[in-house]
């Protein structure tokens, strides 16, 4: 009889998010096999062409040039943030609150301003090639972006201040006595970060590295700005075939393998935690 | 020492873009151009004067509000079941509710606009603001779930000995201390939704204009220094933010330090 209210809370809170979450990722993975018109989004079918247009041959290279720039980027970006950390967490309180607010503005800021102060920054009439031209470092200076460097920066600037954010805590809070341990038997303190730090957090970071990953392939805003249109990555197609094409199927049909990608590289990220607490 | 090197050239890597940004806003030129020659506010007077800017800072602001509402009383409900129950399917819809954050946010963005499109929403704000809703809920979800960590057990059990109900044991000792903790997730929610740009786009962007879509669409077709104007009011209406979190909560412990670092 008490417990009535917290149970009908619950089934609402399971309901919703099963209506407005789940839901439309499954009506997605049903469009993928619909046949695309041109005329409607869709017509109401059963056909793996989509996917069979998948396998062919243009989209699969895109697939596998967007998993190597993603996973380039998903490494700069946990390597930065762990370095960046060690040394943040030995700041004072003040500081480290500093550092704090601006990761956290950094991290609620859109895309759409990250990328734009980029691609400032990186423009022949505003940025750092003008500058160079006027110090007479660079003699015909042009626009550092769209290129594949400043697609990356974007994407490495967009992960660094969520992963640092996840690293914060765990970092202020280890148990230094092994990381002492290893200073009063005689390692280099400048070796102790690489030799005693490093391996300690080497599961928790990789474990980072694929969440990183996952979310890196789902970036949309960065590869259009700052990137060329040959280092565009599925996120780019998907949204192409979804808003510009008006081929609906095929869009579900890229969302749903990246779907596949995702799941396969979250179960490889919980088994990695997973041994971590044996 | 060289660690402090090392910082102070990532500061200048993340601060560096907005300080140039800023330059520009500020400039007088029609072009965008830094440093600026000359100094002028007009950019900022172009942004608060011109009603298809206002209208998008308009809309962007219902959305956020409506999204922080919607996610914060998802978040307080899973957590309230969550410390009620502690059953095997309250557990499950929580990790379900994680679940937004561990996808890519192109999966997300498809999936609700082809759903929206299908139920007939299409073009309507009030798909946005729920989808934005469901989708940040993550954050106030981990959030609120430290404020009901916090709660110890003898004050609970203080409270039913002396015949408390469980709606006055929630509203005078639950909502009080786990208050900051829903603010907090609040005002991130509407941070997050107010700078969102691919969901509100994929749903329905060409008639829901939000404002990081009407940049993004004027840095892609032609932009004047109103863009640079529009994304210094977008830092400061965060920072500012942020700022107010951290003066009424301790924010290093909100997010999980140790308290005497």
């Amino acid at each position: 009889m008490n417990l009535f209210v917290p149970r009908i809370l619950g089934l609402c809170a399971f309901g919703i998010l099963s209506v407005f979450f789940l839901l439309p990722l499954a009506y997605m993975v049903v469009v993928s096999f619909y046949k695309a018109d041109p005329m409607a989004f869709y017509q109401v079918a059963f056909t793996f062409e989509n996917y069979q247009k998948y396998f062919s041959g243009f989209y699969l290279n895109v697939t596998l040039r967007t998993l190597w720039s993603t996973a380039v980027s998903a490494v700069i970006v946990v390597s930065l943030a762990f370095t960046a950390m060690l040394s943040i967490v030995e700041l004072s309180r003040k500081w480290q609150l500093f550092w704090v607010i601006l990761l956290l503005s950094m991290m609620c800021l859109s895309e759409v301003i990250v990328g734009f102060a980029w691609l400032i920054l990186l423009s022949e009439s505003a940025g750092i090639p003008r500058l160079l031209g006027a110090l007479g470092i660079w003699d015909d200076p042009r626009s550092l972006s769209p290129s594949f460097g400043a697609m990356m920066i974007g994407l490495v600037t967009l992960g660094f201040s969520v992963v640092s954010l996840v690293l914060y805590p765990q970092i202020a809070g280890r148990d230094k006595s092994v990381e002492e341990a290893a200073r009063t038997l005689g390692t280099p303190p400048y070796l102790v970060p690489l030799y005693v730090t490093l391996p300690i957090f080497m599961q928790t970071l990789i474990a980072l590295t694929l969440t990183m990953f996952v979310y890196l392939l789902g970036v949309f805003v960065m590869p259009v700005m700052l990137g060329r249109p040959s280092d565009w990555t599925m996120t780019v197609m998907i949204s192409d075939k979804a808003l510009g094409d008006a081929n609906l199927p095929l869009g579900a049909a890229l969302a749903v393998v990246m779907l596949i990608i995702t799941g396969a590289l979250l179960l490889l990220s919980l088994y990695v935690s997973r041994k971590r607490r044996v | 020492m060289k660690g402090r090197l090392f910082l102070c050239l990532l500061l200048i890597a993340i601060v560096l873009p907005f300080i140039v940004v800023a330059g520009v806003s500020i400039g007088a030129s029609k072009t965008i151009t830094f440093p600026p020659t000359e100094f002028s506010l007009r950019w900022y007077g172009v942004l608060f004067s011109e009603s298809e800017w206002l209208k998008a800072i308009g809309i962007s602001v219902l959305i956020a509000v409506g999204a922080a509402i919607i996610s914060v009383s998802l978040a307080l409900a899973i957590n309230y079941v969550l410390w009620r129950l502690n059953t095997r399917f309250s557990r499950f819809t929580f990790a379900l509710g994680l679940g937004p954050f561990m996808l890519p946010p192109i999966i997300l963005a498809l999936g609700a606009s082809l759903f929206w499109a299908e139920v007939g929403w299409y073009g309507r704000i009030e798909a946005t603001i729920i989808s934005h809703g469901i989708f940040l809920v993550t954050l106030p979800l981990v959030v609120v779930a430290r404020g009901f960590a916090s709660l110890t057990d003898d004050v609970v059990e203080a409270a039913t000995m002396m015949g408390a109900s469980p709606w006055q044991l929630f509203t005078t000792i639950v909502l009080p201390l786990i208050t900051p903790y829903l603010l907090t997730g609040f005002v991130l929610v509407a941070i997050l939704s107010f700078n969102e740009y691919l969901v509100a786009n994929m749903i329905s962007g060409f008639i829901v204009e939000t404002l990081p879509i009407k940049i993004f669409n004027n840095v892609r077709y032609g932009y004047s220094p109103v863009v640079a104007s529009a994304s210094m009011f977008f830092v400061t209406v965060t920072v500012t933010a942020l700022i107010l979190i951290a003066r009424s909560t301790d924010l290093l412990a909100l997010l999980g330090a140790p308290k005497d670092s």
